[in-house]
């Protein structure tokens, strides 16, 4: 092959490399797969969760088709290095996401980790899961003497459409 | 000669004339009299209160809220507020709490402790508000008959009657007012309105704290002796009070009257504006008035389009029905008002 500078400068290149090459990035993704779908929350780096997001919504893609599908049993059984996550693939995700044509997963970022690398992280969850939200809804307190006298004037506005009409 | 008899008949009808104004005046107490011997009373019968502590005595004061759980203040009796609790806390305490609830009680921020107790600073930004509310909204409308009252010049008489209790949705706070007779024809202009508020800011801007001071009625009626109308209207929430005692609040020159606890100082408020003056046909003190104003806190300060919307509703007639027990909130009147702006 040609000894050229573009094998070495990565522009635009968008394939990540993990681990020690292509297959021992395919067995981290399935054991990271294996642990969000026991969990349905987990916290890794930011890139290795953003890769796993694809796979985890594929995965929810085949498994929609029904355990009796032939090629979705087979990519559940290869992805869940755990067996007994599989009927739970089957019977619990994939009901879930019926309605949900995409986007199965959320991901948020956290603060960098403790250790010496101070790496990105980020947690990866189902929508779904029955944990408290990572974006919790602040409700506005409607007691407050403003709140009070807003509703004052919109019930009076209505009141006013009600006579009007 | 004809310049005499002319200089006699000037003299005597100047005389008759200076006469006259003198006997109107004298019956009539001059304002600046009436407001010195209200002060006086006043002072005296808080100095006669704190005099009763003459050595200091201890209590034990532990306060409930939120990071203050449990602490546990020795203040003194008879002499320490729940405002100078707050000044042992943090200067956040000082500037935000409202009023303050001593085992389960509406206390005003300025009136002495008498025993040990369990006490909670309330701010208008708690999940539960609705004391503040209430007191501050009727704490404006006291501010508002302290304006009306030194408002207008001295030949006029300001009547203030019993301020209703409004709730908070209605849009605007209300102070009874019946004014001079003279006045029975006079509409107020929007010029007027604006100068009640100027009035009103200058007050605020004061920072004048509302004393309170509980006393018996025999009391209060030597503070209100010269208005017959003040004199029922103490007998009628001495009636009320299950001790049978009166609370009168200070603020600065004045002493007025109130149905429950005030909010601590006027420099609280910071939007405030009187909205409008409305007729309510003759009653017993003559052509009864209704005044109106919209406040908000200095802590939930409203933006001005939203402040528009909100004054423009507080310029209607706000109606109160005369039940004592509870009060419906009752839909303002959407008649517009009778007098022109």
């Amino acid at each position: 092959m040609r000894l050229t500078l573009r094998a070495l400068i990565s522009h635009g290149r968008v394939a990540r490399k993990m681990g020690l090459g292509p297959e021992s990035r395919i067995n981290m993704l399935r054991n990271i797969l294996t642990g969000l779908v026991r969990h349905e929350r987990i916290e890794t780096t930011t890139a290795r969760a953003d890769e796993v997001r694809f796979y985890a919504e594929k995965l929810v893609d085949y498994a929609k088709r029904g355990d009796t599908d032939e090629k979705a049993m087979k990519m559940a059984s290869f992805w869940l290095t755990e067996k007994d996550l599989v009927p739970k693939l089957f019977n619990v995700l994939a009901p879930r996401f019926e309605t949900h044509s995409k986007g199965y997963t959320r991901m948020a970022r956290l603060p960098n980790r403790e250790n010496l690398d101070r790496a990105k992280m980020a947690v990866l969850e189902y929508k779904g899961n029955p944990f408290p939200p990572l974006y919790p809804v602040k409700k506005d307190n409607e007691l407050t003497l403003i709140n009070q006298l807003l509703r004052g004037y919109r019930e009076d506005r209505a009141q006013q459409l009600a006579t009007k009409a | 000669m004809a310049t005499r008899s002319a200089c006699r008949a000037l003299e005597r009808r100047f005389a008759s004339a200076a006469a006259a104004a003198a006997a109107a005046a004298a019956a009539r107490p001059l304002v600046a009299e009436v407001r010195s011997q209200r002060n006086a009373v006043f002072s005296r019968e808080q100095a006669r209160q704190r005099a009763l502590y003459p050595r200091i005595e201890k209590i034990e004061v532990s306060m409930q809220g939120p990071g203050l759980d449990g602490t546990l203040l020795v203040m003194n009796r008879g002499m320490s507020t729940p405002l100078s609790c707050a000044r042992h806390l943090t200067e956040y305490h000082v500037n935000n709490s409202v009023l303050a609830l001593v085992d389960g009680e509406p206390w005003p921020l300025h009136q002495p402790l008498t025993d040990s107790c369990s006490m909670t600073l309330l701010t208008f930004k708690d999940s539960d508000p609705t004391l503040a509310n209430q007191a501050y909204w009727r704490s404006c409308a006291a501010l508002l008959g302290q304006v009306l009252q030194t408002a207008f010049k001295d030949d006029y008489t300001v009547e203030l009657l019993s301020t209703p209790e409004v709730p908070v949705t209605s849009g605007a706070f209300c102070c009874d007012v019946a004014l001079d007779p003279q006045l029975d024809s006079w509409t107020p202009s929007e010029e007027s309105l604006r100068s009640l508020t100027k009035g009103a800011q200058q007050l605020i801007h004061k920072d004048l704290p509302w004393e309170p001071l509980e006393v018996a009625p025999s009391v209060a009626l030597e503070v209100f002796s010269h208005s017959r109308c003040k004199q029922e209207e103490v007998e009628e929430k001495a009636a009320q009070h299950p001790k049978g005692r009166v609370t009168l609040y200070r603020c600065g020159d004045h002493v007025l009257l109130s149905a429950g606890p005030l909010v601590a100082r006027t420099g609280l408020c910071s939007q405030y504006e009187v909205t409008a003056l409305h007729s309510l046909g003759q009653g017993p003190w003559g052509l009864h008035r209704r005044a109106q104003g919209l406040s908000l806190p200095l802590q939930l300060q409203a933006h001005h389009t939203v402040w528009r919307k909100l004054r423009q509703r507080a310029e209607k007639l706000v109606e109160v029905s005369r039940l004592e027990e509870a009060a419906p909130p009752s839909p303002p009147d959407s008649t517009p008002p009778p007098t022109s702006q």
